[in-house]
């Protein structure tokens, strides 16, 4: 004989049901209040009914996102557009650079109040460009310049702050920043002997003006940014003179 | 905003008295204590404050050293390159500071040892080798490198042979400074013969012995003074001297000859 099961009517779940009441109702009796299957509500979806609980419950986890992601995306955008620009935040004040560029280019009158904050980002495209035009004449110097412009500020670190005594407050950073700033005019030299022939006395002249010119202004710039007294300028003076020879080396030979 | 990108290498500024007790705040003594603190904690832990307190003792008054003018400079070079023409006195000044007797620094003091003069005339130097090898046509930075490397492997020679002679005449507690500062002084007749050699090969020929000679001069009348005021005992005043300082300037040549060897 055959027996009845007591199957409980399989209720697909429309979009107005929350997904908790599913099982309630499949736990239910077989007499639930409501017909077990019924067409779609026409306001809740337009789907068909045995795919609605994909249809339902698809915009409902979007439906549930959808809110934070346009707030999540209006807010990455708006923390976009309140980002400040790219330069400012990695620190570089390409106005000041340039200033500080062209007080340089002045051999005679040095202005040392733009140079009173120091950065790295001014000797960067020097040393950088100093490269570029050794690499031009066919020497390959980028590893040399760096390690010879570590070394060389360094020894001015030293020399200064020994000499100034106590009163000495140049820092590492400051240092750097000036001798890096300082090698412009070997960029232009770097760049004038590209069209010199290397054999001559005229590549030699040159050699000892541009070094001039920038132990002129290393030596004025150090002088009154940090305290040293005057009897010490020359002693200064010789010093930047040596390193800046040293890198007139790399240019002439 | 620039400002504020950091200074990472910013050395402090010397610290008052810390737990070791020591005193002094003078700039380089500054330097190198904040070196050393910084590493001397991650590397040595215990024994840093035996590392520091050794390595001040030796490098304490680097300062002193420094406190020249350009005055001085100028008349010390005059007594380096020509000490036959020193018509005053050959000892050091003292003054009595806080009941021991210190001498007088550089600035006041003709014959005291100084570090500036030994230090840039050993970049003279590197730079004058530079444009002598670029003058031979034998100019590239690794050869710089390496002539610098050989100029201070030299200059460190020197300082163990003379403190070895110093120590074995009795005067060994001689500062480790102003042996390296007597030592330095070489350089300076060194950077006039590698310069005098760059515009005429033959004149090193006979610069560099008369220079040597120079050196030699300059040598045994500061370790005279050097070993009078540190010997105990006077009678020891004797052949032993003197044969042992002439050994030191008799080895003024041999190492002049190998730093001027430039490119060879």
């Amino acid at each position: 004989m055959a027996k009845e099961f007591n199957v409980p009517p399989v209720v697909f779940p429309t979009s107005s049901s929350t997904p908790a009441a599913v099982p309630h109702q499949r736990r239910a009796t077989p007499a639930p209040s409501a017909p077990p299957f019924q067409p779609p509500r026409p306001a809740t979806s337009t789907a068909l009914p045995f795919m609605s609980f994909d249809i339902g419950a698809a915009p409902a986890p979007s439906s549930f996102s959808a809110p934070s992601f346009p707030s999540a995306a209006s807010g990455s955008f708006s923390s976009f557009d309140e980002e400040p620009p790219l330069l400012e935040e990695l620190g570089i004040n390409t106005r000041q650079i340039w200033l500080k560029t062209t007080s340089i280019l002045n051999p005679i009158r040095v202005n040392p109040n733009i140079h009173e904050d120091a950065d790295l980002s001014g000797p960067f495209i020097f040393l950088m460009a100093f490269g570029l035009f050794q690499l031009l004449a066919g020497k390959f110097h980028f590893g040399i310049i760096l390690g010879w412009v570590t070394v060389a500020s360094l020894f001015l670190y030293v020399v200064f702050n020994m000499l100034a005594g106590r009163n000495g407050n140049l820092d590492l950073y400051r240092c750097l920043s000036l001798v890096g700033y300082c090698m412009l005019p070997m960029v232009i030299f770097s760049a004038v002997s590209l069209f010199v022939p290397h054999d001559g006395v005229v590549i030699f002249a040159m050699a000892a003006v541009f070094v001039l010119w920038s132990t002129r202004i290393c030596t004025r710039l150090l002088v009154e940014l940090a305290s040293c007294g005057e009897e010490h300028r020359g002693l200064i003076a010789y010093a930047c003179w040596l390193v800046y020879l040293l890198f007139s080396l790399l240019v002439i030979f | 905003m620039n400002d504020n990108i950091g200074n990472p290498a910013g050395i402090q500024r010397p610290h008052p008295p810390g737990p070791f007790g020591n005193a002094f705040y003078g700039t380089g003594s500054g330097i190198i204590r904040g070196g050393l603190g910084a590493y001397g904690e991650r590397f040595l832990g215990s024994s840093s404050e035996f590392m520091q307190s050794n390595i001040s003792q030796h490098l304490s008054d680097s300062q002193y050293y420094f406190q020249v003018n350009g005055q001085y400079v100028r008349n010390k070079l005059k007594v380096i390159l020509l000490p036959f023409l020193h018509r005053g006195h050959w000892t050091r000044i003292t003054e009595p500071v806080g009941g021991r007797l210190s001498y007088k620094p550089p600035v006041h003091d003709i014959n005291a040892p100084d570090l500036y003069i030994p230090f840039m005339a050993f970049g003279t130097y590197v730079v004058l080798a530079g444009f002598m090898l670029g003058v031979l046509g034998r100019f590239t930075p690794e050869a710089l490198s390496l002539q610098f490397t050989k100029g201070l492997a030299g200059w460190f020679f020197q300082i163990l042979l003379l403190k070895g002679l110093l120590y074995s005449l009795g005067s060994g507690e001689a500062p480790l400074l102003d042996v390296v500062a007597y030592t330095g002084y070489a350089f300076t007749g060194m950077s006039v013969a590698v310069f005098a050699r760059i515009f005429w090969n033959y004149s090193y020929y006979f610069l560099l012995p008369w220079i040597c000679v120079c050196m030699g001069i300059f040598l045994v009348k500061t370790m005279k003074r050097v070993l009078l005021g540190g010997t105990r005992s006077y009678e020891k005043h004797t052949n032993r001297h003197h044969y042992l300082l002439l050994f030191m300037a008799a080895a003024q040549f041999p190492w002049f000859f190998w730093l001027g060897n430039v490119g060879a």
